[in-house]
């Protein structure tokens, strides 16, 4: 019966004392000079390379161990971007594809717009049942639509502000007015679009991470390619 | 003796003295390729080739009697099956029997390669050693006094006189004397030195299968054979005493570092789920980095993956991967394994 190739692994409780680590730094291999064979080889090759063989070290002789390490093949990876390269692996593969690498993910490739969550909506139904039947979030007390009272309200400060500015104070007047009509229409602003507001809340929990995850949010993108047509 | 690799058999076993004469055999032979040199003596020069000089004439042709070589030889050759075997055992330098060299294909530690440059080592060498050499580099104006670096360690007062030449104490509160940082410099460039991986699996106490696959697993990993390592502590609730065989571990150098940290950094990183990167904290505050895996990122790596249902899934362990680099801090080795790509995430401790 021919011997089993060394890399064969036994059941640890069987094997032998040394079981002998395949590993050592070659130094001999990079550093040393290759001296001819008949020359006499340095001591330190000797003590760097070998190691005591199960019979255990003797003064007059020191065993050289075979290395015990399995076949290792060239295998070809090709990276989801469509790079390859070869590395030297005990897997027999020939090629391996990558589906999800660094060059497919978000902490690696922060720039890459494709590689955002952003929810993909081309006819418009997702956003359409949002409209029509809102989401999680705004079940609970949405904000109301605002009641004529506040806009009556609203409407007599801008009246006065503006009143002012004819009785003659100028700059500081006119500014008094813009105030006056901005707070007037910021809760208009929120009646008519109360997803917004709870946006912002969540989107201010999201900066926190947003250096690690890359990219914006997927409501944030929405958000922004919103405004983006606005203007 | 390298010109002998071209020549044809016969021409070979010549002996070198007919060899050597070469002059006088062009001379004598009448073929073509000698006409077209003698016509163009500037291709002559060019064409620097054996094969167009060196034909055996009638004379040496009449030499050339192996046979007779055959029928002379007092002592006959070893058989064909006769191989050159290294010796088993080095008795010393002054022993008459000495074993090749490590580098020599027959040697009995041989290791063949390197078969490829991996292309972190590239990168590295090409452009990283010099980003972190100019990064990390801080202008002393020439003709500035060297810092006089204060002592660290203690000194006896005198006060006795056995106090004359007793070695200096070690600093107050810690007896392990930290690694000062030395500057980044042209020569000193923190490189990767070895990558050790290694699998506690105490389950290998009562049996020992775990520990096989545990082999198994490292050894497809780096391509190296595990060494068994044993627990160093008795502790009777998690039923390990001393001596007990539970794990294994592996060290890998050179090439075979570089390719496994690749490895990690390209294909196995980005297919954990939810990852956020590396524990910035990690480092022994001497420049050796190391992060764990575990069973299940263990069936990320490639070699684990392409025969994935030959290990029982269950017995797959964890790995702890220490990377030991050169740097002499860890916000150096860090700075190192950030260009090499791999993220760390939290606060930095030192």
């Amino acid at each position: 019966m021919g011997k089993l190739p060394s890399t064969i692994l036994r059941r640890p409780s069987l094997a032998g004392v040394g079981i002998l680590p395949s590993t050592a730094p070659n130094l001999s291999h990079t550093l040393l000079p290759s001296p001819s064979r008949f020359t006499p080889t340095t001591p330190t090759t000797t003590t760097t390379t070998t190691r005591p063989g199960a019979g255990g070290q003797v003064r007059h002789a020191t065993f050289v161990p075979r290395s015990r390490r399995p076949y290792q093949f060239t295998q070809l990876v090709q990276l989801s971007d469509g790079s390859t390269f070869t590395v030297r692996t005990t897997s027999p593969q020939a090629l391996y594809k990558s589906a999800k690498d660094s060059r497919n993910h978000m902490l690696w490739q922060p720039s890459e717009k494709s590689l955002r969550n952003v929810e993909v909506d081309e006819a418009g139904k997702l956003a359409a049942f949002r409209e029509r039947y809102g989401t999680a979030w705004d079940l609970g007390g949405a904000a109301a639509p605002l009641k004529p009272e506040e806009v009556a309200a609203a409407d007599a400060a801008a009246a006065a502000a503006t009143a002012s500015n004819k009785g003659g104070e100028g700059e500081a007047g006119k500014t008094a007015a813009a105030q006056a009509q901005a707070q007037a229409q910021a809760p208009a602003a929120a009646a008519e679009d109360p997803f917004d507001s709870l946006v912002d809340l969540i989107s201010a929990y999201a900066t926190d991470d947003q250096s690690i995850k890359g990219g914006l949010s997927a409501k944030d993108q929405a958000r922004k390619d919103k405004g983006g047509k606005k203007k | 003796m390298a010109s002998l690799r071209g020549l044809s058999r016969p021409a070979r076993s010549l002996p070198l003295s007919q060899l050597s004469r070469q002059t006088y055999i062009a001379s004598s032979i009448r073929c073509s390729s000698s006409q077209a040199d003698a016509a163009a003596p500037a291709i002559q020069d060019l064409e620097n080739s054996t094969l167009t000089t060196l034909q055996l004439g009638p004379e040496e042709k009449k030499e050339f009697r192996p046979w007779k070589r055959a029928a002379d030889r007092k002592h006959a050759l070893p058989s064909g099956r006769y191989q050159y075997h290294p010796p088993k055992y080095n008795r010393g330098p002054l022993h008459p029997i000495q074993s090749p060299p490590s580098s020599d294909p027959i040697a009995r530690d041989f290791v063949p390669g390197p078969f490829n440059v991996p292309r972190l080592k590239q990168t590295y060498h090409s452009t990283i050693a010099s980003d972190l050499m100019t990064l990390a580099y801080s202008h002393t104006p020439p003709g500035t006094p060297a810092k006089v670096a204060a002592a660290r360690l203690r000194g006896w007062d005198g006060s006795s006189p056995y106090h004359k030449n007793r070695a200096l104490r070690g600093p107050r509160g810690n007896p392990v004397l930290p690694l000062v940082e030395r500057d980044m410099s042209f020569n000193r460039i923190p490189e990767i030195q070895e990558i050790t991986l290694a699998c506690y699996a105490p389950a290998g106490i009562k049996d020992p299968d775990h520990l096989l696959v545990a082999r198994s697993v490292l050894l497809g990993l780096t391509g190296t054979t595990p060494e068994m390592t044993k627990t160093r502590a008795n502790v009777a609730q998690w039923g390990i005493k001393i001596g007990d065989r539970a794990g294994v571990k592996t060290t890998i150098y050179g090439n075979a570092a570089y390719e496994f940290l690749d490895r990690c950094v390209h294909l196995v990183f980005p297919r954990i789920k939810d990852w956020k990167g590396i524990q910035a904290t990690t480092g022994d505050s001497s420049g050796n980095l190391s992060w764990g895996f575990t069973p299940d990122e263990m069936k990320l790596f490639p070699e684990v993956e392409v025969n994935y249902w030959m290990y029982p899934a269950k017995m797959v362990p964890g790995c702890r991967v220490f990377v030991k680099t050169t740097a002499t801090s860890d916000r150096q080795a860090r700075l190192l394994l950030q260009s090499f790509g791999v993220p760390f995430y939290g606060e930095v401790r030192n």
